[in-house]
């Protein structure tokens, strides 16, 4: 049973207070969208969840581990995975070799043929079976961002984050995205969704938690936060504002 | 044709092989010693290339660890002695039944009768004690420990660094060993230099035919074996999943490490590994040219290795080798000077201009050396057109 809690962190950057006690608990597999301003504190949880930058304070569990003091490889191996918020794909190695990275890095496959058997079932999931030799640098935008989600499930976490995954992305690739996210929750993974494709982001979502000023205002389903006062105050939006616009 | 690379490579190997003995034109020995040191360089060059090509690491400090080999290899055989008795006046310690001596450091003197302690003693003794130097082999071999645990402990010290600063922290590395070397003149004999024995001392039978310390066959055939040692080692490196992974560390460490990387231990194994891999290359070449001196670590000298993998394509190290030996050719041929309407041209000033030119035009106008894309063009033959072909299968289309 996939548990990731978050309590009370902390950071700061010399006197900016980036995240101000977040508390946050996922059980199971859920689908959380994190909502928020620029600035909110998105990025900096992100980071942290995944190992790049340490808390000030406070303590992040998944699975009954302390993971805020590990380093980036051992949370990915503890079982937390991530996309970045702009696409980090290993421009100068192949697709396939970018699938092999996690694959052998975590030592669950070995070289040969199960693993590029593995890797080809990813890239036909991902509509880009095609360009499984080209190196990553030849890939569109949009190609490049399904190339990461398909790093993530040769990783096989059990919590994923994906920062932005709809930023710049045609809309014939969103689909393989949202079929891709879907396909993540059914397998029993829990996803942690990053985006201000509002659209997106609330036809996705069972739950919603949202940042402002490194803060967490609003944690719930997508009804109820878009209801919340703060939350239109913060981010979404009154309706007499949008109509004076 | 993806078949050609590996195909050529097996015929310059077999070329390499057979060329001293089938070469039958003039000035033997000078040519053997250009293919020698072309050797030499082809191995610096290559471990750079895996260093700095795959792996991302700009590292200037290839040649300090070169050198840290070659004075490893220098000091042992300096120093250290095997005797029959013990000569009372050195350091020694009882070895199986000898004394391993190990002679007091008097630096650089014209006395030296009078002042080294095994020199005194063996003068006392006649012939009547034994006296063996270390072998050289064991010299190579502690030369390359020492550089590969030199290169383990700058691995590890310049995790946190990329890019520029990397290069200066290693550029400062190679500078301080060369100032040391220079300033601990009891010890290294400064400028002076050590005076190394041969690489095969007191001659070598191979197949029957013998060889002298001077001959250059022996030499040549343990160079050329050295690197393809080196080779088929980076090779298999390459082809395994540190291959993989350290090229994962050059495109985006954090990125890497977010996928289950443990990017420091492969940034400091790769520093190892091609840093005794430098150092090796050293030890061989100071008992080949029987000298070892602080130039050898010039700053010159690591631009022309970097100029060498460069030219021949730094990403790929066989074509980091081949470049090398290109290079250390060309400088050599391009050493005689002419005449131009009765103006002659000093080749031996010039042909460093020409070097410098070529430099320039292949990191202008191609960025992965000459060679590099040679290699790629033959290994990644079909790749576009299977691409094509598998786009249009899935999509119907007909254009690409």
């Amino acid at each position: 049973m996939i548990h990731l809690k978050v309590t009370n962190l902390h950071k700061s950057f010399g006197g900016l207070h980036v995240l101000k006690g977040v508390n946050l608990e996922v059980n199971g597999p859920e689908l959380i969208g994190v909502l928020g301003p620029n600035g909110a504190g998105k990025t900096t949880l992100t980071n942290i969840l995944d190992g790049a930058i340490k808390p000030s304070s406070g303590t992040v569990y998944l699975n009954g581990r302390r993971i805020d003091q590990l380093q980036p490889y051992e949370v990915a191996r503890a079982g937390l995975g991530r996309t970045f918020q702009v696409t980090r794909s290993f421009r100068r190695m192949t697709v396939l070799e970018n699938l092999y990275v996690p694959a052998l890095a975590l030592g669950h496959m070995s070289q040969g043929r199960a693993l590029t058997e593995r890797a080809t079932e990813v890239l036909e999931f991902l509509t880009i079976d095609h360009l499984r030799n080209e190196y990553a640098r030849a890939l569109s935008g949009g190609q490049q961002k399904l190339l990461e989600l398909g790093r993530l499930l040769m990783l096989d976490p059990d919590v994923i984050i994906l920062d932005e995954p709809f930023a710049g992305v045609h809309p014939k690739l969103m689909e393989v995205i949202y079929a891709y996210i879907r396909r993540m929750k059914s397998e029993g993974k829990a996803i942690i969704l990053i985006s201000h494709q509002m659209d997106a982001i609330f036809a996705l979502s069972e739950r919603l938690i949202v940042l402002n000023f490194g803060e967490l205002i609003a944690d719930g389903s997508p009804e109820d936060v878009k209801n919340d006062p703060a939350v239109i105050e913060a981010y979404l939006g009154r309706d007499d504002e949008e109509d004076a616009a | 044709m993806r078949q050609v690379p590996n195909i050529a490579g097996l015929c310059l190997v077999l070329f390499f092989a057979a060329f001293p003995l089938v070469y039958t034109g003039g000035n033997y020995d000078y040519v053997m010693h250009v293919l020698i040191t072309g050797f030499f360089y082809a191995i610096l060059a290559s471990s750079w290339s895996m260093l700095a090509g795959y792996a991302g690491q700009f590292s200037f400090g290839h040649m300090a660890f070169m050198g840290i080999g070659a004075y490893g290899a220098a000091l042992f055989s300096h120093y250290f002695y095997l005797t029959a008795e013990p000569t009372g006046l050195c350091t020694e310690y009882a070895f199986f039944g000898n004394w391993l001596v190990i002679k007091n450091a008097i630096g650089v003197t014209s006395t030296t009768l009078t002042q080294d302690c095994l020199e005194q003693a063996i003068s006392g003794w006649g012939d009547s004690v034994k006296v063996w130097r270390m072998p050289v082999l064991l010299g190579i071999v502690l030369g390359t420990v020492a550089g590969g645990l030199s290169g383990l402990l700058v691995g590890l010290l310049v995790l946190r660094l990329r890019a520029a600063y990397l290069a200066l922290f290693t550029l400062g590395f190679s500078e301080i060993i060369k100032a040391v070397i220079s300033a601990e003149i009891d010890i290294t004999r400064g400028q002076a230099g050590m005076v190394l024995p041969a690489l095969f001392n007191d001659g070598v039978t191979i197949l029957g035919t013998e060889f002298t310390r001077t001959d250059k066959i022996p030499p040549y055939y343990a160079m050329f074996f050295l690197l393809l040692a080196c080779l088929l080692i980076l090779t298999w490196l390459a082809r395994s999943r540190f291959g993989l992974f350290v090229r994962a560390l050059r495109e985006d460490a954090d990125a890497a490490a977010a996928l289950g990387v443990n990017t420091t231990r492969y940034k400091v194994f790769v520093f190892t590994i091609t840093t005794a891999m430098a150092a090796a290359a050293g030890a061989v070449q100071a008992h080949y040219i029987q000298i070892v001196t602080p130039n050898m670590l010039f700053l010159l000298q690591m631009s022309l290795v970097v100029a060498m993998a460069v030219i021949g394509g730094v990403e790929n190290f066989v074509a980091a080798a081949l470049g090398a030996i290109f290079l250390q050719v060309m400088l050599e041929l391009m050493r005689t000077s002419f005449s131009i309407g009765g103006v002659t041209v000093d080749m031996t000033t010039w042909r460093l201009v020409f070097f410098g030119v070529l430099l320039m035009v292949v990191l202008r106008f191609f960025r992965n050396g000459l060679i590099a894309p040679l290699i790629d063009y033959f290994a990644r033959a079909g790749v576009a057109e299977e691409t094509i072909a598998k786009r249009t299968a899935k999509t119907g289309e007909t254009q690409p």
